[in-house]
């Protein structure tokens, strides 16, 4: 598993670390969290260590889409692997329009220089989307399609990681009527390994987590069906609620100041989408374990989920289907169905009962006995 | 079952009285399988139903501890413990639709076939303007296909969102393995919800037209179709009874074995033609 070095000059992180004064009792704290969190075995934590004293910073090519920046504001605020500067540090990050100090061609002179003289060496992360509609226009960089710029870094990457929700499956761009029309990532790019870390934004522990295990095990983290990391989105937020309880019993907050809101009950009924939501949300939490949406009492909304925007209201447990026109639920278009099918039933049957009231009265007409309505029919 | 009876449904040696009469035979239609099948199914649908309402709607509020209640919990194994009785059920019909009579198989839509279409129409037509000429002892066109498309393609879609949500329970586990690759398929795990609420509420569409169909087809044909489902035996009308030379014999038609009375019960032995055959 040794991987020739992206640049063998540079520093390894611990190299580096230790020249910004980080002494080894924090070192080894860093790589013991960081190995928690990728739910290593302590006995594995060697091998953080290992891979962090010998081999040089991944070099990260991170570029920024149709987004918000909530990633990045994310990933920066990332609290288990101590402090941020040595999450930045665990990266050669060469390329990142938020964070660079380089600006104009100087900027995409290094991207370029990147993808020409190390190719399949550099990682890229893309925190954003890609408008596709009318050439592209809706995110150029430098004069460029963001659409462009992604192919072109892409060809070349090791892998790629999707960060957050719009990177993985749209987010809130790509959600009706879908204007500019925005595409996650793996639409673009098919031909290499994606990582998703959904999420609007993704827990920083779990950006953190994913570059880790990289670095660690010089491999992709193992993934789901859809390429999440199994590790951070392997379970629903539900499973391990620690509302669960309540769950199972049956006892939901009805209202938002009713009493079981205020003994916690669960917030199912209020629309919390913790049953089909899969993040770490419930076990890691947020700013560094302070607290998470359900924990403070709102509903999860799902933000991990694709299509997580069109699947509102985010206060009703039922999604709203989009029939044209109004909005409804799946259970008001199925009365709706029940009640046409019973009134096509019923119309049916009064034809039926005006055809057999003309074909007796014409019977009687002739006198004759035999009715040939009611008899005629049978062959 | 090949008796005859004429007028009402009853096994009797047709006599001088039922000259005139239309003439009725019985048929062992719907097996024992076939029959056990409709029920559990019937039966499985209105609990999966009603469970499934309760999850998406809860409605009870228990008081106290949490520790001590568990009816969401029991709810939810009522549902799951159901949908495998509904599933099983429905493998157990495909081994019938093989093993049993040809009505077993009737209804299979032939849409490669133009006398297939011939029979829908026919089937639409007399059901929109009321002139009904062909009873079916199996399926017919029309009714096979609404079977085909409405009760077992919504049973299938059914178990496969409804698996597919199962396996959430256990990430990896059997049911996610082989049934969780509806959810991505259907736009992740709250649109496999939306989808499987609807799917439930076309049951509810789907039981009140079959409820109708059949009442009427009763009324119309006289065939026995709604007691056939507890008996299995259909009355399929053949010939009037006429006196000829002293002797009853069936209008147009050479006396057949079925004219024995006291006949076999093997069902087997039913000799059915031309319709009901063309239609199967």
């Amino acid at each position: 598993m040794t991987r020739t070095p992206a640049t063998s000059s540079q520093p390894t992180t611990y190299e580096l670390l230790q020249r910004h004064g980080v002494s080894r009792r924090s070192f080894l704290e860093f790589c013991a969290s960081a190995a928690a969190v990728m739910g290593l075995d302590y006995s594995e934590v060697e091998r953080v260590v290992q891979a962090l004293e010998t081999k040089p910073r991944i070099p990260v090519l991170w570029l920024h889409g149709l987004e918000c920046t909530c990633c990045s504001e994310s990933f920066l605020r990332s609290s288990h692997p101590i402090a941020q500067d040595l999450i930045l540090n665990m990266i050669s990050l060469d390329y990142d329009e938020t964070l660079q100090a380089a600006a104009g061609d100087q900027a995409e002179q290094i991207r370029r220089d990147m993808i020409a003289n190390h190719p399949g060496e550099y990682v890229v992360a893309v925190e954003g989307n890609v408008p596709t509609k009318d050439g592209g226009v809706y995110c150029t960089i430098a004069g460029e399609t963001f659409q462009h710029i992604l192919e072109e870094t892409a060809e070349h990457a090791r892998f790629v990681i999707a960060w957050g929700s719009c990177a993985t499956n749209g987010c809130v761009q790509a959600a009706k009527p879908n204007p500019t029309g925005a595409v996650p990532i793996h639409k673009i790019i098919k031909n290499k390994p994606i990582v998703k870390v959904p999420g609007c934004p993704p827990i920083a522990e779990v950006m953190t987590g994913v570059l880790t295990h990289v670095l660690t095990f010089d491999r992709l983290p193992e993934l789901d069906r859809i390429g999440r990391p199994k590790a951070f989105y392997g379970q629903r937020l539900h499973d391990k609620c620690y509302r669960r309880s309540f769950f199972d019993a049956g006892q939901f907050v009805e209202h938002w100041d009713d009493e079981g809101a205020k003994k916690g009950w669960c917030l199912y009924k209020m629309g919390c989408r913790g049953p089909t939501t899969y993040n770490s949300c419930s076990t890691v939490m947020w700013n560094g374990g302070v607290s998470w949406p359900i924990g403070s009492g709102h509903g999860c909304i799902g933000c991990s989920e694709e299509n997580f925007w069109d699947n509102g209201p985010f206060y009703s447990r039922t999604a709203d289907v989009p029939v044209p026109g109004i909005n409804s639920t799946p259970e008001k278009i199925g009365m709706v169905a029940a009640a046409a099918a019973a009134a096509g039933a019923a119309a049916h049957l009064g034809t039926l009962m005006i055809k057999r009231a003309r074909g007796s009265k014409a019977a009687e007409g002739d006198g004759s006995a035999a009715s040939a309505g009611d008899e005629g029919g049978q062959a | 079952m090949t008796e005859i009876s004429s007028g009402a449904p009853q096994s009797r040696q047709p006599g001088a009285a039922d000259v005139g009469q239309p003439l009725f035979e019985r048929v062992y239609v719907w097996e024992l399988p076939v029959r056990i099948f409709h029920w559990v199914n019937a039966a499985s649908i209105v609990v999966l139903f009603a469970t499934g309402l309760y999850i998406a709607f809860p409605y009870l509020g228990p008081s106290g501890e949490p520790y001590d209640q568990f009816v969401m919990g029991y709810v939810r194994l009522v549902h799951f413990a159901t949908a495998f009785v509904f599933t099983v059920n429905f493998l157990a019909r495909i081994y019938w639709f093989f093993a049993g009579n040809r009505f077993a198989r009737s209804g299979i839509p032939w849409i490669i076939l133009p006398s297939w279409w011939r029979s829908l129409f026919r089937d639409i037509k007399e059901y929109a303007l009321h002139r009904y000429q062909h009873p079916h002892l199996g399926h017919g066109a029309l009714s096979g296909l609404t079977y085909t498309l409405i009760a077992i393609g919504l049973g299938w879609a059914q178990i496969f969102t409804g698996f597919g949500l199962y396996g959430e329970t256990n990430p990896g586990g059997f049911w996610d393995t082989w049934f969780g690759w509806v959810l991505p398929l259907l736009g992740g795990s709250m649109q496999t919800h939306t989808w499987h609420h609807l799917f439930a509420w076309g049951f509810v569409a789907f039981i009140i037209v079959h409820v109708y169909i059949v009442l009427l087809d009763d009324t119309i044909y006289r065939n026995g179709l709604v007691s056939s489902i507890v008996s299995g035996i259909k009355l399929r009308r053949v010939r009037r009874i006429r006196a000829r030379k002293g002797r009853l014999e069936v209008e147009g038609e050479p006396v057949r074995e079925h004219h024995r009375s006291v006949g076999s019960r093997n069902a087997a032995d039913v000799h059915v033609s031309e319709d009901d055959e063309a239609a199967s």
